[in-house]
């Protein structure tokens, strides 16, 4: 290679680099700046812009607390919430991702497209006619109401399909059957303990969607004891807290920090699993 | 009797069961209950309500507010969509790039996807809060002389805008950047090297091999972005008052839709209509391109599909 190449590979890089130090700066300003000011008081926060945090978050704290505002009520319902979806999710989306994988029968490619199609339906627009039909059944103001549509949730069973098919289990499948055991129990017994780095990486998916899902419990919740913690954070913009500005970046911080400790522990699960859930098709 | 009968059923079918139930009844029926409320003049406090035909539709599209909202959304996604695409595709061809050699792709890309994660509702309060009037971007723009005065930021529309684009634009490009790029890898090595033997450059490269063979991959993230931006919601309606303003600039199909089913009387029969109206225009568009675009892709790739479909069904068979 010559050194003019050298040169202009060199000087490349580096301008390659600055965009990445820029996006990386867009990116994580307004995050860090969130959790700064959360730590801050609100005197501070007016007299300037830090990038270092403070030592009033308790104060904070006491504050966000005081204004009726039940915030661990919020943070445990939540909690339940996104545990008991996804567990619904990964049971029931990895059920029938393996009944299109592992068995043969009519209508099986129509079942796979069909799958993919309500991926690509706005379902969201149909949530007039889903909160009228829970009112008449009695369950709005119910988790229920939130919880049992995943247990058809087209997104979550399309990863499920594309993670069995990379797997190998043809063979166990059969062992288990010479082996006289029911095709349910092949399910549990064989199947669910060798896909569970897929079952985490869907479990992880499904956690966060429904820990950030605003909407519809928005339009199903109603009693203010089962506000989810989106909920919460809405009325933090109101009336109650229009000066306080430490006490409502710690409040939207305690809601996005829980998220940030899980990706930063299995950040590798959630990328990979992105590329999954979109490469082949 | 029953028992044999049960068993007759392939054994797929049983396994599909709670999906198919529960996409009838939570997925299905509710479109369906949609549809027929979108006919009505139902309210959530009447205990009656008429059939009104069309009168909800003919109303919606000769009202200003619903064009608007539909106006909106298409202009918010749009103008998010593109540098989305833009930076992924970009940075994807930086990161498998041999001769730059970028370092740390995995942090990079770890980094930029965390946005993604963040509650909307929080990180639309927190934009509310970081924008405004005594907010730190004041501070910031007054105190490094770029502006004389403090601005109300939340109160011009085109900041609105701007900032309701930009928040989506950073949610999201660090997810397309991870599935471009996944779908970037996948493309095999021998045809590049084939092509620098041929002489060609970078850019041909890009244009004649990663382009065509993104193509699914592109539509996948197109199409699911639509569906998604069509939806929009958490971001414009908490970032100001939940009605979209200022001006009701940032008022998109969803919030429209909400602004009807939480009115004094709780239209739900108007609310569904827009429901509707939305679901079909964005159903057409997003199904049309997926088709459209697929079925001239697989012309195109034919014999390698071909092959690929037989070694699939060597491997199920085995």
């Amino acid at each position: 290679m010559n050194n003019s190449y050298k040169v202009n590979t060199y000087i490349l890089r580096f301008l390659v680099y600055i965009l990445l130090f820029v996006l990386l700066t867009v990116t994580l300003v307004p995050i860090w700046l969130l959790i700064v000011n959360a730590t801050r008081s609100t005197t501070e926060i007016q007299q300037g812009i830090s990038i270092f945090p403070s030592t009033h978050m308790f104060e904070n704290y006491r504050l966000l607390l005081s204004k009726g505002l039940n915030l661990p009520r919020g943070f445990a319902n939540s909690l339940f919430l996104a545990v008991s979806s996804t567990v619904v999710t990964v049971y029931f989306s990895l059920l029938t991702a393996y009944g299109v994988v592992v068995y043969n029968f009519p209508g099986k490619k129509i079942f796979s497209n069909f799958i993919i199609v309500l991926v690509m339906i706005p379902m969201q627009l149909s949530i007039i006619g889903f909160y009228r039909f829970m009112s008449k059944i009695g369950l709005t103001d119910n988790y229920a109401a939130l919880i049992l549509p995943l247990i058809a949730n087209a997104g979550a069973v399309f990863f499920g399909k594309q993670y069995l098919e990379g797997m190998v289990i043809q063979d166990l499948i059969d062992a288990a059957r010479i082996d006289g055991a029911s095709e349910l129990a092949i399910f549990h017994q064989v199947m669910l303990p060798l896909a569970v780095p897929g079952a985490a990486t869907m479990g992880i998916f499904a956690f966060v969607a429904s820990w950030n899902n605003f909407f519809n419990p928005f339009i199903l919740i109603s009693s203010i004891g089962k506000y989810t913690l989106p909920m919460l954070v809405q009325t933090l913009r109101g009336d109650v807290y229009r000066t306080e500005y430490g006490a409502i970046y710690l409040g939207l911080a305690l809601s996005i920090v829980p998220i940030i400790i899980i990706y930063a522990i299995f950040s590798r699960y959630i990328i990979s699993g992105i590329a999954l859930g979109a490469v082949k098709e | 009797m029953n028992l044999a009968k049960f068993k007759k059923i392939p054994t797929g079918y049983l396994f599909l069961m709670p999906f198919i139930i529960g996409f009838l009844a939570f997925g299905l029926y509710p479109v369906v209950n949609t549809i027929a409320l979108s006919f009505t003049d139902t309210t959530l406090m009447s205990k009656s309500s008429h059939f009104v035909g069309i009168d909800n539709f003919k109303r919606l599209f000769a009202d200003v507010v619903f064009m608007r909202a539909v106006g909106n959304t298409w202009l918010i996604w749009i103008l998010n969509f593109i540098p989305q695409i833009g930076i992924a595709l970009l940075l994807s061809v930086l990161f498998t790039n041999a001769r730059l050699k970028i370092k740390g792709i995995g942090i990079w890309r770890a980094v930029f996807f965390l946005p993604n994660l963040l509650m909307p509702a929080a990180v639309a309060a927190l934009f509310n809060a970081l924008f405004a009037y005594y907010g730190p971007v004041n501070q910031f723009m007054v105190r490094a002389g770029f502006l004389s005065d403090a601005m109300r930021y939340l109160e011009s529309v085109g900041v609105t805008r701007g900032l309701v684009v930009f928040i989506q634009w950073w949610t999201w490009f660090g997810q397309t950047l991870i599935i471009v790029m996944a779908g970037m890898t996948s493309i095999p090595v021998q045809l590049y090297e084939a092509a620098m033997v041929d002489g060609a450059n970078a850019w041909q490269m890009f244009r004649r091999i990663t382009l065509p063979l993104l193509k699914p991959i592109l539509i996948f993230v197109f199409v699911t972005s639509l569906v998604g931006g069509m939806q929009m919601f958490d971001i414009p309606f908490l970032l100001t008052d939940g009605r979209g303003s200022p001006a009701s600039s940032i008022q998109t199909n969803n919030i429209l839709m909400y602004m009807k089913f939480a009115s004094s009387k709780g239209h739900i029969g108007a609310a569904s209509s827009v429901g509707v109206l939305v679901f079909i225009m964005t159903s057409i568009c997003a199904l049309g391109i997926f088709y459209f675009l697929r079925d001239r892709d697989e012309i195109d790739v034919k014999p390698s599909k071909k092959l690929l479909s037989k070694k699939n069904t060597e491997r199920t068979q085995s």
